[in-house]
């Protein structure tokens, strides 16, 4: 019986958010914006569901009157990206 | 990058491989900071044996300007870090490790070298320095899994051990410029071709 893969991490944006914040302690929203070349809007609402799923820490702030935004994974984020990694392998070695 | 949720698993792994590689570009080191230090050092290690052949100045004269040019360098990093602070867009650990590092080094350094100005003799000073270089060198080189600069860490230590048996000043200023050429300059340039080669390959 294969583990489901997690809904919240199985969709494009957040899994490359996530798989981005999992290598490096934090991140702005505007280097994560960069590296998965995604739009403002999209990422910031894929950013809130993972929020809400408790897997990322959301900081806002204002420096020099902009917006600044820090993301960074939460311990509940890196055991569920833990889990997904190894569902998914279960699901590739079933596939061999 | 779209979000579109019938990716396969394949898919997913390929986007996990893809983000990994592009945060793993944050950590990567272009060596310019171990060239400039290097060259730093040689040129001093190389004047200070050319000065002592040929008389120009009293013998600690090119260490003396070494390490006046080195504190003003570091005053101005601290004015603009205190003044100008940038938020960096991404904070790594790699990052942090080495900020910490970089600040137990120059204190260590600064505690030998005032310890040369209060009665351990450079002979045995300069050995002791290059010491503290190739345990800097090979936190650093382990870190960002960098071999040239283990290498050169364990040739810095070679040269540093062989150095306490020379007896002149002179020769322990020639093992020590080889130690920065083996340390930092040839590592640095090496890492610097890596760097750049990747960044083409990228592009």
């Amino acid at each position: 019986m294969f583990k489901e893969l997690d809904p919240i991490l199985h969709s494009q944006l957040r899994l490359a958010v996530m798989s981005l914040l999992m290598s490096v302690k934090e991140a702005e929203f505007t280097f994560i914006k960069e590296k998965t070349n995604s739009t403002a809007g999209n990422l910031s609402v894929q950013v809130q569901k993972l929020k809400e799923a408790g897997y990322l820490d959301v900081i806002k702030q204002f420096k020099d009157n902009y917006p600044l935004t820090t993301c960074s994974v939460t311990k509940k984020g890196i055991d569920a990206f833990e889990s997904y990694v190894k569902a998914l392998q279960e699901y590739l070695n079933a596939g061999k | 990058m779209g979000n579109q949720p019938s990716f396969n698993e394949l898919d997913s792994l390929k986007i996990i491989q893809q983000m990994i590689n592009t945060a793993k570009k944050e950590q990567k080191d272009d060596g310019s900071g171990w060239i400039i230090w290097g060259w730093m050092l040689f040129a001093a290690s190389a004047l200070t044996i050319l000065n002592m052949q040929f008389q120009w100045f009293q013998t600690f004269f090119f260490w003396n300007v070494f390490g006046a040019f080195t504190l003003l360098m570091g005053f101005y990093e601290a004015v603009k870090s205190l003044f100008y602070r940038k938020t960096k867009k991404v904070k790594t650990y790699t990052k942090d490790i080495f900020e910490k590092l970089n600040i137990g080094f120059f204190i260590s350094i600064m505690l030998t070298i005032f310890s040369m100005n209060t009665g351990v003799s450079p002979t045995k000073g300069f050995p002791i320095l290059m010491n503290l270089y190739g345990f800097w060198i090979l936190i650093y080189a382990t870190v960002l899994n960098f071999k040239p600069s283990m290498i050169g860490a364990y040739v810095m230590w070679a040269l540093a051990f062989t150095s306490l048996f020379v007896g002149t000043f002179q020769y322990v200023m020639v093992l020590h410029g080889l130690g920065v050429l083996c340390g930092y300059i040839i590592p640095g340039y090496i890492a610097k071709k890596r760097f750049n080669d990747q960044n083409i390959g990228q592009e």
